[in-house]
């Protein structure tokens, strides 16, 4: 089937060509002797030497070459080439480490520069477009980079030890793993309250029309609240509640901290939630549930088999879309003290420590691109019929 | 078995269906017909009370609809429509199951019912039992549509304008089917169309319906030739009122005896139609025809004088 396919590939094209360009072109790392003074930032050659340019440069001119006739096989070449080469993204990173760094020099620090974040974004973007092009489920797409990340994490315990980020996650490890824990609560506990509201409100809506009307008017209203405005606001009613009702003080609640991030979160959370779940359910086909009832089902059981089955891909597209959002938003409750990721962010934003701000931003990038995929595979595996 | 009488629906100020009376027998195919929005949908929901009459009564075997409980009420009919209905999310075998499972069958039961089904549809079990609606034509879609229709051998049959968006040559070889199964099973049907002719190939009893009344009712050829008033008339064919009568008269009632002249060229089956074979003659510049049986043997012959119904054959 020659002509089912174009000629280039655009995207391969100029993806992979700009790749080359900003890996040949941008600083790959830069090393500080310690933390406080500014490091010095290291061309590609400089970090890896002329054999290390050409070789890793190579499958980058490859990927080009194949974006001239993309043939389903020429396709799954590229994909196996991006893999490899996020697999030697983190073997670069330890060969400059090797190179520039004194390893006599305690403190000394390697921080990753903008080429390779860049190549690393763009690579990404290469896999997606893979992705699509080969129809590979989203599952497995997630699973390609299991063989990259377990070479990260195997550079980080043998060659990595002088990498910035590292130095700071080893310096906060127990803060770190708490952070994580209480981003993921956070997320977790906001998201499970509000799908159950959510629900309930959309049943609600789907019986009464006036509750439509004002519900979606008041959920609508919330979402256009800036989240800090949304903290603030209910710093003061909150406040005055844990200084009168004993109870609620003593499980923790005041005008900052987990309460009101809970309550802000739940609240943004709930539209995504109560407009997917009411679309799914109104959005099935009334020639289905004619034909339900027609057949003899009860209300329950058009609505347990039939309706709610049939919705339940979009609701749980409702749940993807609220815990990514979430998993942003809960960055910014770190600001009223709620802990999370966000404080590393905001900590580091204060000392100037981009190291820092990474330390917090990466791994929300990362939960919630996780989050996505998770919820989109599953989402896929409900859809009728299964997998189309 | 299906009785209304004097049956009235309201919708607020407007009058869907108004004052209507209509008996349909046992093994009776009733069709109702008529332009969109003259109340036959509304008509045939009323019967499994998808929607409730205003006033009147309707009765099954001369029980009112209102004594039984709605769920077991449609339980006891089939219904299919025009979208199928299939659920998306289930498999042929699984949709076509529905009923006899609400009915709480033995599982054993239904597979064996489900099987029966889908050999009388003409739908092979390897081949279509675990697909799903989506993977499906849509004369298969519709097969499997009145195969969980029939799935608890209910008496009757309502079927919602099933063959409208199918194209005509799927339509007319269900439409055939319909005929053949309705032969066999002498279910009593009550099929809404807006398609005259199919309304006039499938129907015993033909209900010509307007603005919600009743214009005229009875059997297919009777309101051919005497139809009531112009709606009637024109809704039935207008000037094609004569192709569609022939269309429903088969050779034999029109042919005559093997007579002494030599045998015409052109044969013609005795149970095809007038119009078919009107067709043929006109086709082959051929006045006569030979009548044939089944098995090909000359029956008897037909003139153009005859086909056209003159009396005489000089």
């Amino acid at each position: 089937m020659p002509s089912e396919h174009p000629r280039h590939n655009v995207v391969l094209l100029s993806l992979s060509l700009v790749g080359l360009l900003v890996w040949l072109a941008l600083d790959t790392v830069s090393v500080a002797p310690n933390r406080i003074v500014p490091g010095t930032s290291h061309g590609l050659a400089e970090s890896l030497g002329w054999g290390g340019v050409l070789v890793s440069a190579l499958p980058l001119l490859a990927l080009a070459a194949l974006a001239r006739r993309p043939t389903p096989k020429a396709l799954r070449i590229a994909l196996g080439l991006v893999v490899v080469q996020l697999a030697a993204l983190p073997l670069w990173l330890s060969l400059a480490a090797h190179r520039l760094v004194d390893p006599g020099a305690v403190g000394a620090r390697l921080g990753i520069g903008a080429g390779v974040w860049l190549l690393l974004f763009l690579l990404l973007m290469l896999l997606v477009e893979l992705r699509s092009r080969l129809a590979i489920s989203r599952l497995a797409g997630v699973a390609l980079l299991v063989v990259p990340l377990a070479v990260f994490g195997l550079c980080l315990t043998q060659w990595l030890a002088p990498l910035a980020l590292w130095q700071e996650v080893q310096g906060r490890r127990d803060q770190f793993q708490g952070a994580i824990l209480e981003h993921l609560a956070l997320v977790g506990v906001a998201v499970g309250v509000s799908l159950v509201l959510g629900v309930a409100a959309a049943l609600a809506m789907r019986r009464w029309q006036a509750a439509q009307r004002i519900g979606f008017g008041v959920l609508n209203f919330l979402q256009t609240i800036p989240s800090i405005a949304l903290f603030g606001l209910l710093l003061a009613p909150l406040a005055w509640l844990s200084a009168h009702v004993e109870w609620l003080a003593a499980l923790g609640v005041s005008g900052i901290g987990w309460a009101p991030a809970l309550l802000a979160l739940v609240g943004y959370s709930l539209l995504p939630m109560v407009r997917n779940t009411f679309v799914a359910l109104e959005a099935v086909d009334p020639g289905v549930i004619d034909a339900a009832r027609g057949m003899g089902m009860s209300r329950g059981q058009v609505f347990r088999q039939v309706r709610l089955p049939l919705a339940l891909p979009v609701i749980l597209e409702g749940v993807r879309i609220t815990t990514v959002q979430a998993i942003g938003l809960t960055a910014v409750a770190a600001l009223i003290g709620a802990g999370g990721l966000g404080t590393f962010i905001f900590q580091g934003l204060g000392q100037a420590a981009m190291d820092l701000v990474l330390l917090g931003a990466l791994p929300i990038l990362v939960l919630a691109l996780v989050a996505d995929a998770l919820l989109g595979a599953l989402s896929d595996t409900l859809r009728p019929g299964g997998a189309e | 078995m299906i009785d209304l009488i004097h049956v009235t629906k309201r919708f607020g100020a407007a009058t869907a269906v108004d004052d209507i009376s209509l008996s349909v027998a046992r093994g009776e195919l009733c069709v109702l017909v008529g332009t969109s929005g003259c109340g036959k949908s509304t008509t045939l929901r009323m019967i499994n009370r998808l929607i409730e009459h205003s006033e009147g009564e309707i009765h099954i075997d001369g029980q009112q609809i209102r004594d039984f409980r709605e769920e077991s009420l449609r339980r006891r009919m089939g219904y299919a429509i025009q979208s199928t209905g299939l659920f998306p999310h289930w498999t042929v075998a699984r949709n076509i199951g529905l009923v006899p499972r609400l009915l709480k069958w033995p599982a054993a039961k239904v597979r064996a019912r489900v099987e029966e089904l889908m050999a009388l549809l003409g739908l092979s079990m390897e081949e279509f039992a675990d697909k799903y609606p989506h993977q499906l034509s849509g004369g298969q879609a519709q097969r499997v549509g009145v195969a969980r229709a029939l799935a608890a051998d209910p008496e009757i049959l309502l079927m919602d304008e099933p063959f409208g968006a199918l194209d005509p040559l799927t339509r007319e070889s269900l439409q055939e089917e319909l005929r053949e199964l309705q032969s066999r099973l002498q279910k009593t049907i009550v099929f809404v169309t807006h398609d005259m002719d199919e309304a006039l190939r499938l129907a015993d009893h033909l209900v010509v319906m307007h603005q919600g009344r009743i214009k005229q009712q009875g059997r297919p050829l009777e309101l051919l030739r005497e139809p009531t008033d112009a709606f009637v008339e024109s809704l039935l064919g207008g000037e094609d009122r004569g192709l569609k009568e022939a269309a429903l008269l088969p050779v034999s009632q029109r042919m005559l005896p093997l007579g002494p002249r030599l045998l015409a060229r052109e044969r013609i089956g005795q149970q095809a139609s007038l119009r078919e074979a009107l067709s043929l003659m006109l086709w082959r510049h051929a006045e006569r025809l030979t009548v044939v049986d089944d098995d090909d043997l000359p029956v008897g012959e037909l003139s153009l004088r005859r086909l056209v119904g003159v009396r005489s054959d000089d």
